[in-house]
């Protein structure tokens, strides 16, 4: 007897590129901070990547409101335990990090990289934000097993990760970068992220018990056991240690990652909508 | 901060006349809908954006062999936790001084948010105008005087309206006099304001379990578990983080060699 | 109805025949509040609806059983000594004695003494009383005398018992029981019942024997003219009573006098002594139509031409009008022109299919309404090309209600006036001004005629203030309530009215002339000072309070602002109250009288339905029932089809009649219509096996006029739909939304089906017989965008067959079949 909110595909893209957005950004802070010289062509590529995406995220969100003139109504109130309220502001701040860590990404004076270095972690704070506020705000819902999952944030934040670092490693394949030093740090990353994706996951069916039934069973189970868990994470960590040395093999995983993340928002957004 | 206004609706006394349901619709100007079939006299099956007063009609065939037909007038319950306020993100959901919940339909803009968080299923996004809709209960009507068109409209008083605190006092009485005439299940629902969500400025008389008219036994605040979820976020980010950490860091070389 | 609506809180038992609920949403507030004081209410009604919800017993019974229910009740109160004995004795015609030759349907296979099969006719001649050598009527006060009224009663109900009732309604006898011991206990000095009834009772070839059941039940218990009692009759419009009240009914003059027969009443005199009876208040009946001619005709009615008398044209002896009579010569071409004001024929009348080819055989026809209905616009009904009809339509907008001053008369007697709300739009008239402006160019046009039949018209007057076609209601209401044609004084000299000033009680008008009112039970509704103000008091609005429970400041009940009727019923032969939990009016003996020197007068909560000086020891000081001729409530009551109401299947049903040997009402009238219009299913036909009613919803109105045009109230139910038990649904394989195919034999209606437990199938006498209801609102037209506000028309299932008394349809019962899909 509830009422779907109707977010759909645009909502989709928008969590789904957020989270690579974040993803990336914060991968990208980390290896900055803490990689040494050859990962700065991750750095780079993961702070351009996010870059365009928040601001695609923020046309979607602005678009998909009813009356998207009135979009700036969202910053009259700033409540802290309100996903959607700090949500609008967050992006916006956030947006402002990835615009100046781009600048900065193609600086390499001394100073500048510092700068830049500190920057992006305090970023990565709004990064990680960005990846998993959207699953709180579902969590925060009435809705029959949104409002039910308690690792909703946690979840997307980790299929932030893993899909941030799929697609910076998917970049640095395509441009040549796959070479580097830094593809096969980011791709471990990756493996670390996804391994992790599947403990949170599992954890977060067991904590919903039957109220996972719109996921797991159901006309959405083929997409979430198909095209999530195998496609999106089984299949390429197999890829992955499978292809070392070809690296083929790891950029195809990248690819069937992407698309599991888009397939978790998906059936996420649409198992209680439909 | 005056006396907060309620509306008590005595299921006992209502005969499904929709007396309730017109006055609604043809005092707040809410447009012509194509119904659907539900099998029962009831149009629509739940609230939409042009529909804010709904009549349930629930037929409840007993072991006896004998057959209740519940008919029971349901409406927003301006609740005193508000799913739908704690979710807007624009201010346009508010409180007005007397308790009752209004959407300020020149500032809203349209994300949904408060559709999906009402516990009830009660607001509705309107397509045309991009916003979201309920039960005002009758805004301009309370700041001047009257009470809501429904409770005018209704012939038996099934549907009461004044101060909270009168109303809960009457209804109270009402439930001893019904399960002294038999009514052994009858019950309020959202009277007590120590109870779900703090107390519904629109609260009920049933005559049955609440979850036999499709309302839920009980109902909690959405909004409860964000700070256990956004733990649970910053720990996930914590073991990312980590883990990213362990992937990039350089061995025997300074962090942030150029 | 004999009491009022805000009464019925007062009843300890309310036995609900109609569906209150839904169609008197307002009215039944009262029915709640006597459940709250602790009232029993108990539904009789074949659909379990919103009103058995609020009830605390639902009875269904199979329609077209109603006089076997309440038979059984007289019986069962009869035998088990429920009824009001002293109440009876002296309140009623039990104690009378009747002619030895009349014999009831127990000894005459199921007819009355008198019947003429042929004719379809009863001779009455032994239908009287016994009199003794004054003329008065012979009694036994014992009730023992086997040709008592009370006697012949047990012995023609003897055959209604608990079982029979079983079999016939299929009430399972434990559950009549139960209902008859809770009603029929609620008698006697401590406790009244009151029962509603509807279109329920009345639209049955038994319709008018219905209703009579109904309300000997309530004198047997002694219910009548008591608080909490009474006979609560719910008329179908806001305004149907204000209507009959001012004869818009073919038999009827204003205020319930029998409108002239061209043979039988030739002149003022021979009409005055037919239909003047020699007791009751109609005694004073030449007073009331003097008064109305002088009302209409004015200054030219006088003395000399018997106040304008032959200018009222006459019905033809024999001939009625009825709707029914109307639309079967309209058919045969009788009827050549038809002015439709308010009224949807093509949708709301039995047989509609009929009705609608009836009117395509018009010259012309004028349909004066709110909307386009489907009456104006059946030159293009469904299935009609309209280059075949030749009739030249006129459509005249009208103004509703809300936009004209004006008065409603509901259904508790009370006529209430409004004020417009908002002006017409454009050129909508209201229906006043419509008249008003034909009248007078049909005046100007008949201007130069010399005959004499035309004078009366001529002389009418149409004309109510400044504007010519626009009346001033008020004045209208004035002329209705009567005003002096001159001064007036008593017969003591004293002046009591000016010429022009309104008359405050019908007890004043006179028979010569002196006096005009438009209708005598309206009187009083209108007061006047004698400088001229004009009280209006049918504008009052005093709500109820603990002095006045009965609201007597609130609008003006007719007659007299009599709230319950026949309230001297409510005391005792003394004058005392039978109890002082239902006191009502009683005998003051010290109380100031009609003169000074005199003392003793009826006071009390209501204004009382008597003479309020006649002392409870006068010469009939303890006759309450003042309209009847003998002043007694009425067991035996000879009309056109028995003195005793007597069970008759329905003229269309599958099972026989287990009462008598007779299946159907002898003297109903049933229509012959040529090209097959009028085919009648044989009893028990198996191409028809269902029975059907058809019945109202609370969220449309009649023919669907109000409801279908109006979005929000079209947009509460899907579509037409037919409700349709579980049982049946299996057996025919229907599912809750199928559309279903619902036939009889003259025509069918593709609707959707509901399946519901609130239909269940009846077992009569041992045997299944199915029935489902059918709503009968929809038509072709309504709202565009709302498809579901169009639909078959339910009347065109329905027969042309009338109850002999008033020629009502049979609408409640007939018979159907019901198949899957639209074939």
């Amino acid at each position: 007897m509830l009422k779907s909110p109707e977010w759909e595909l645009m909502i989709v893209w928008y969590f789904f590129l957020g989270g690579i957005a974040g993803g990336a950004y914060f991968t990208a802070a980390i290896a900055d901070s803490f990689g040494g010289p050859r990962d700065r062509a991750v750095a780079r590529v993961g702070y351009l990547l996010s870059l365009p995406l928040t601001a695609i995220c923020g046309i979607l969100l602005v678009v998909d409101l009813g009356v998207p003139l009135r979009f700036l109504n969202m910053l009259g109130k700033f409540s802290f335990w309100n996903p959607m309220s700090i949500g609008a502001w967050g992006i916006g701040v956030f947006g402002l990090f990835t615009l100046v860590s781009s600048v900065l990404s193609f600086s390499s004076s001394a100073r500048r990289v510092v700068l830049r270095q500190r920057i992006g972690l305090v970023g990565s704070i709004f990064g990680f934000f960005l990846a998993s506020y959207t699953g709180v705000l579902l969590g925060g819902t009435a809705q029959p097993f949104w409002g039910d999952a308690r690792l909703m944030g946690a979840l997307f934040l980790v299929s932030g990760a893993s899909t941030g670092m799929a697609a910076i490693s998917l970049i640095l394949f395509l441009t040549g970068g796959a070479a580097g030093e830094g593809f096969g740090k980011v791709k471990k990353a990756d493996r670390y992220s996804m391994i992790f994706e599947l403990v949170i996951l599992a954890i977060f069916l067991a904590l919903l018990g039957s109220a996972a039934r719109p996921l797991v069973a159901g006309q959405f189970a083929p997409l979430f056991w198909g095209g999530l868990v195998g496609l999106g994470l089984v299949i390429p960590l197999v890829l992955d240690f499978v292809g070392r040395r070809a690296k083929v093999l790891p950029a195809v995983a990248a690819v069937l990652v992407l698309i599991g993340g888009f397939v978790l928002r998906y059936v996420v957004l649409m198992s209680v909508q439909a | 901060m005056a006396r907060t206004l309620a509306m008590f609706t005595d299921t006992s006394l209502c005969i499904g006349c929709r007396a309730c349901q017109v006055a609604c619709k043809q005092w707040n100007e809410l447009g012509m809908e194509v119904p659907e079939w539900t099998g029962t006299y009831q149009n629509h099956a739940h609230f939409t954006d042009q529909t804010y007063r709904l009549v349930r009609f629930v037929e409840e065939p007993k072991p006896t062999g004998d057959l209740a037909w519940l008919l029971m007038s349901d409406v927003c319950k301006h609740c005193a936790e508000a799913g739908c306020l704690e979710a807007c993100p624009t201010g346009a959901i508010y409180r007005t001084e007397f308790g009752t919940v209004n959407i300020n339909p020149d500032v809203c803009n349209g994300c949904r948010y408060c559709v999906a968080s009402c516990p009830f299923g009660v607001v509705a996004f309107n397509e045309s105008t991009g916003t979201a809709k309920k039960c005002t209960f009758c805004n301009d009507r309370i700041h001047n005087g009257l009470g809501p068109a429904c409770a005018k409209a209704c012939p038996t008083d099934s549907i009461q309206f004044g101060f909270r605190d009168d109303l809960v006092t009457k209804a109270q009485k009402r439930v001893e006099t019904l399960k002294g005439m038999g009514f052994k299940d009858a019950q309020l629902y959202g009277a007590d304001s120590k109870g779900f969500l703090g107390g519904l400025n629109a609260f009920f008389l049933l005559l049955a379990r609440p979850s036999t008219y499709n309302l839920p036994d009980s109902p909690k605040l959405p909004q409860r578990n964000v700070v256990v979820d956004s733990l649970f976020s910053i720990g996930s980010a914590l073991v990312v983080g980590l883990g990213a950490l362990l992937a990039f860091r350089e061995r025997g070389k300074g962090a942030g060699d150029a | 109805m004999t009491t009022n609506l805000i009464d019925m809180q007062n009843s300890d038992v309310i036995m609900v025949t109609s569906n209150m609920a839904e169609n008197h949403p307002v009215g039944f507030q009262w029915v709640m509040k006597a459940k709250e004081r602790g009232a029993t209410i108990i539904h009789v009604d074949p659909r379990f609806t919103r009103t058995s919800a609020a009830a605390d017993m639902h009875v269904p019974l199979r329609s077209g059983t109603n006089i076997v229910f309440f038979g059984g009740l007289i019986k069962y109160a009869i035998d088990h000594n429920l009824y009001f004995k002293d109440y009876v004795v002296h309140y009623t015609n039990a104690s009378f004695l009747i002619d030895p030759g009349f014999k009831t349907p127990t000894e005459l296979s199921g007819v009355f003494t008198g019947l003429d099969d042929a004719k379809r006719s009863y001779d009455r001649a032994t239908w009287k009383y016994q009199l003794d050598a004054e003329g008065n009527p012979k009694r036994d006060l014992t009730l023992k005398d086997p040709r008592s009224v009370f006697q012949l009663l047990r012995r023609h109900y003897s055959r209604y018992t608990v079982e029979m009732v079983e079999r016939v309604c299929g009430i399972p006898r434990a559950k009549f029981e139960e209902v008859a011991k809770t009603f029929c206990g609620a008698s006697g000095p401590e406790k009244t019942g009151s029962i509603t009834y509807a279109l329920n009772l009345t639209q049955h070839t038994n319709g008018v024997q219905n209703i009579r059941a109904l309300c000997m039940l309530q004198i047997l218990l002694g219910n009548i003219g008591r608080p909490g009692g009474g006979v609560v009759a719910l008329r179908g419009h806001a305004n149907v009573q204000g209507a009959t009240d001012l004869m818009v009914l073919y038999h009827n003059l204003p205020g319930y006098m029998n409108w002239p027969l061209r043979d039988a009443h030739p002149d003022l005199k021979t009409y005055n002594e037919k239909e003047t009876p020699k007791g009751g208040y109609w005694v004073n009946k030449p007073k009331f139509l003097v008064s109305l001619l002088k009302a209409w005709f004015g200054d030219a009615g006088t003395k000399e031409n018997d106040f304008g008398y032959d200018w009222l044209p006459k019905r033809a002896s024999g001939d009625a009008y009825s709707h029914q009579h109307m639309f079967v010569d309209m058919y045969n071409g009788v009827i050549k022109g038809f002015l439709a004001d308010g009224q949807n024929p093509a949708v709301g009348g039995p047989n509609a299919k009929l009705a609608r080819a009836a009117m395509q055989r018009l010259d012309w026809l004028v349909v004066v309404d709110i909307f386009l209905t489907e009456t104006a616009e059946v030159w293009k009904a469904p299935g009609t090309n309209p280059k075949d009809v030749k009739t030249e339509v006129f459509f005249i907008p009208a103004a509703p209600a809300a936009e004209k001053d004006g008065s409603l008369t509901n259904t508790m007697r009370l006529i209430q006036w409004h004020e417009r709300a908002v002006k017409p739009p454009g050129d909508v008239q209201t229906d006043a001004q419509f008249v008003c402006t034909l009248a007078h160019r049909l005046q100007k046009l008949y201007a130069g005629s010399k005959q004499a039949r035309d004078k009366g018209f001529l002389a009418a007057n149409f004309t109510y203030g400044p504007e010519p076609d626009h009346p001033d209601m008020l004045l209208v209401l004035k002329e209705v309530n009567g005003f002096a044609t001159q001064d007036l004084a008593d017969k003591d000299g004293k002046p009591m009215y000016r010429k022009g000033q309104a008359i405050s009680t019908f007890a004043h008008l006179r028979d010569d002339g002196s006096t005009a009112s438009g209708c005598w039970i309206y009187t009083g509704v209108v007061n006047e000072t004698p400088d001229g103000k004009i009280v209006n008091k049918a504008a009052g609005r005093k709500p109820a309070d603990a002095a006045d429970p009965l609201a007597h400041g609130w609008a003006f009940a007719w007659p007299a602002n009599r709230r319950i009727i026949y309230n001297r019923a409510a005391a005792d032969l003394a004058g005392k109250p039978w109890s002082e939990k239902k006191k009502l009016i009683w005998w003051d003996p010290e109380a100031p009288g009609a003169a000074p020197d005199k003392k003793g007068k009826w006071v009390g909560l209501d204004v009382p339905d008597f003479n309020p000086f006649l002392a409870p020891d006068a010469k009939n000081g303890d006759k309450p029932f003042i309209m009847r001729t003998d002043l007694v409530g009425a067991f035996f009551g000879p009309l056109a089809d028995g003195p005793f109401p007597e069970h008759y299947e329905p003229i269309e049903s599958p099972v026989r009649n287990l009462l008598s040997k007779r299946q159907n009402n002898p003297v109903a009238k049933i229509w012959k219509v040529p090209d097959g219009k009028n085919e009648l299913a044989p009893v028990g036909s198996p191409d028809y096996p269902y029975v059907i009613t058809t019945y109202r919803l609370t969220e449309h109105h009649l023919s669907g006029v109000m409801s279908r045009y109006l979005p929000m109230l079209a947009e509460l139910h899907y579509a037409h739909f037919t409700e349709i038990s579980h049982e049946l649904a299996r057996e025919l394989g229907i599912a809750n939304g199928d559309m279903v195919t619902v036939s009889s034999p003259r025509g069918k209606i593709h609707v959707k089906a509901m399946v519901t437990n609130r239909l269940k199938p009846f077992i009569v006498d041992g045997k299944t017989v199915h029935q489902i209801g059918v709503p009968w609102h929809w038509g072709f037209n309504g709202v565009p965008g709302l498809p579901g506000s169009k639909g078959d028309i339910t009347n065109d299932l329905s027969a042309t067959v009338g109850d002999p008394t008033v020629f009502i349809q049979e609408t409640k019962a007939f018979v159907c079949n019901v198949k899957k899909g639209v074939v």
